[in-house]
């Protein structure tokens, strides 16, 4: 637990507002009338069960679906569509479930990519990979150098993410987010299929990005362990709907939370 | 161990970052240079700049275009025929409206007019992949190539139906047309071929190299990363359309010497897919490798064995070169999508720890 963050959270400034978002696929309903504030620079669970709509929360946060109904405040801008290129561009960055880096190309490659919208110089230049367009390049690969020191991927920067073990996929999938800079980081599950010391260096670089960079953090996690260490904040979904809201201590005794976990029929 | 990256410590990133970061690479490419500039072109016969130099580098050159498009941004095309053939009566009818401007800022500006093309028929590409897109590709193949018979104007209504290349000169030398000589068309391709390539070398290494083999491997990341597909995906068509439009001109204008519509048929998209397929995809020096294969093993089988007393009937060739790309895109496709490129890649990663095996 991070007992500094929870007593001033009232104090601190909303980023992502969700309210009474619903998101339905054909019939079924993925979301419900769900509400809740992500605050600047916490780190925020949404946590819940199998199915429970956590992804598809992300998949409309950052542009993926857009929600039946409801209001999505970020950054104090409200919006009713918007494309996942304009999420990035406002500063939501994010990781998959099953990692979805660019098989074919570099962990370099990879990170370098998500410094895209940073680069500014145009085919013109490209075409001539000198000068400024070169300056460009060399300054954003130190960025990119910077983030493969912080997540120990030195020996594998010129591997081709394809061949690498799942664990430092996620690694890399990481530092690929990180390299757009965003202010709102979207991990959904981080840690799934790691091993315990895998976990231990995931939770370490989460905790390290929000803290050392201020980057406001929504994870979707199942260890409970993790959730309850990292997180500031904990939303539980159930079948779409939000069932509870608050601290880990808060969230960890309550009834109905419980009762999902446990599978009670509702 | 002579083949190795030891003791060449990057200094700098950008050091790093260049296209060959080892020495040895580029001394071979300076090698490669000084043998295309000098060793061919002063010992080389007709044939063997005429009939394999020239249309080799031009095969090449399609063949990047269309590994652009298909190798590294992950968008299979069967119009480079169609597009190659833009560019062809693109410069025709450019030289024809303006003979004084030179026809070699004729051949490269009929690039433009491909890429423009290009682009518009790689609209679909925003809402269909796959094998749709390469239906709709095809369509494209075939209208245009419609186009190209039925549009007498292309051809300023020859009666023949084909372009019919005119002299022009360069500081007073004809570099198209009867009068010029295969040396001098040669060292125009050679010098058009090592330009773009060069450009196109840049391109992929840099940022819209990676924004295409992101949209190549995960449309869904990319567009996360603030990618737009649709602009994307169209400059590759634009690009990749270019590249071929350039090589249609040049083929007409520095190799053929005048052409018919059929030149670009679907048979000549197939024939530069077949190219990259078996060099590889999203591999520039692939390009290179396949056009090789694909152009200088008829060749080879047509005049080697022969000279060795060997009686070959051209028909017989005809079908040995069948079979034998027939086979080697099947081996390609199923154990190296890579193609010859990978292979060259993995022959050098020996190289590099020779004579241990790791
Ligand atoms: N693209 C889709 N089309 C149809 N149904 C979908 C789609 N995506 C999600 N669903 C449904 O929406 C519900 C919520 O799915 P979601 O993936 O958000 O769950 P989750 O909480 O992330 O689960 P998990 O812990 O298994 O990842 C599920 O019933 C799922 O079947
Ligand atoms: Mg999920």
């Amino acid at each position: 637990m991070r007992a500094p963050a929870a007593g001033d959270q009232a104090a601190r400034e909303i980023l992502l507002s969700m309210e009474n978002v619903s998101l339905s696929f054909g019939g079924v309903n993925a979301i419900s009338d769900v509400s809740f504030d992500i605050r600047k620079g916490e780190i925020c669970a949404i946590i819940g069960p199998n199915g429970a709509g956590k992804t598809s929360m992300l998949n409309v946060i950052n542009g993926f679906y857009t929600p039946r109904q409801g209001r999505i405040t970020f950054k104090g801008v409200a919006r009713a569509k918007m494309r996942p290129y304009e999420a990035a561009e406002r500063g939501i960055a994010r990781t998959f479930q099953n990692v979805a880096l660019f098989r074919g190309m570099s962990a370099l490659d990879n990170i370098m990519a998500g410094r895209t919208l940073k680069m500014k110089r145009g085919l013109l230049w490209q075409m001539l990979r000198y000068g400024p367009a070169m300056a460009e390049e060399v300054e954003h690969r130190r960025v990119a150098e910077e983030i493969i020191d912080f997540l120990h991927i030195k020996d594998i920067r010129k591997v081709q993410v394809g061949r690498l073990p799942y664990g430092l996929q996620k690694r890399v999938e990481l530092g690929r987010a990180l390299a757009m800079e965003p202010e709102l980081l979207l991990l959904d599950e981080p840690m799934a299929g790691m091993n315990l010391e895998e976990k231990e260096d995931m939770s370490r670089f989460v905790l390290d990005v929000n803290q050392h960079f201020g980057t406001t953090i929504a994870l979707i996690e199942h260890d409970m362990g993790v959730v309850m260490d990292l997180s500031d904040r904990v939303v539980v979904l159930d079948h779409g709907v939000k069932i509870a809201d608050g601290t880990p201590d808060e969230v960890k005794s309550d009834r109905n939370v419980i009762d999902a976990y446990l599978g009670v029929a509702h | 161990m002579l083949y190795r990256e030891a003791g060449q410590y990057k200094t700098s990133y950008q050091a790093d970052q260049a296209v060959f970061p080892l020495l040895q690479d580029r001394v071979g490419l300076l090698v490669i240079l000084f043998v295309a500039y000098v060793v061919i072109p002063l010992t080389g016969n007709d044939f063997l700049i005429n009939a394999v130099m020239t249309p080799f580098l031009i095969f090449s050159l399609a063949a990047i275009g269309l590994n652009l498009l298909t190798g590294y941004t992950g968008l299979l095309s069967l119009g480079s025929g169609a597009f190659m053939g833009v560019g062809a009566y693109a410069c025709y009818k450019l030289t024809t409206y303006f003979p004084d401007v030179n026809i070699i800022i004729w051949i490269v500006a009929s690039g433009f007019v491909a890429a423009l093309v290009g682009a518009i028929f790689g609209l679909p590409s925003l809402r269909i992949k796959g094998f749709y897109l390469a239906i709709a590709t095809l369509a494209a193949q075939f209208f245009l190539e419609w186009s190209f018979t039925r549009v007498a104007w292309l051809y300023n209504h020859n009666v023949s139906g084909a372009i019919e290349v005119p002299q022009r000169t360069l500081f007073g030398v004809p570099i198209t047309g009867p009068n010029a000589t295969a040396e001098t068309r040669y060292l125009i391709v050679l010098t058009i071929v090592v330009g773009m390539t060069w450009v196109a070398s840049n391109i992929v290494h840099g940022r819209i190299g990676r924004m295409w083999m992101a949209v190549r491997d995960m449309d869904i990341a990319a567009e996360l990363m603030g990618i737009r597909l649709l602009p994307t995906k169209l400059l590759a068509f634009a690009v990749s359309s270019f590249y071929c439009g350039v090589a249609g001109a040049m083929m007409v204008f520095l190799w053929y010497g005048g052409a018919e519509s059929t030149v670009f048929s679907i048979n000549q998209s197939f024939t530069i897919l077949f190219m990259i397929i078996i060099g590889g995809l999203g591999s520039l020096l692939g390009a290179y490798l396949g056009a090789a294969l694909i152009f200088v093993l008829p060749i080879v089988l047509r005049f080697v064995p022969p000279k060795l007393g060997i009686p070959v009937h051209a028909a017989t060739v005809e079908h040995i070169t069948f079979m034998i790309v027939g086979a080697l895109i099947i081996f390609f496709l199923i154990v190296e999508p890579h193609g010859l490129a990978r292979l060259w890649q993995i022959g050098k990663q020996k190289l590099r720890v020779w004579p241990f095996p790791y």
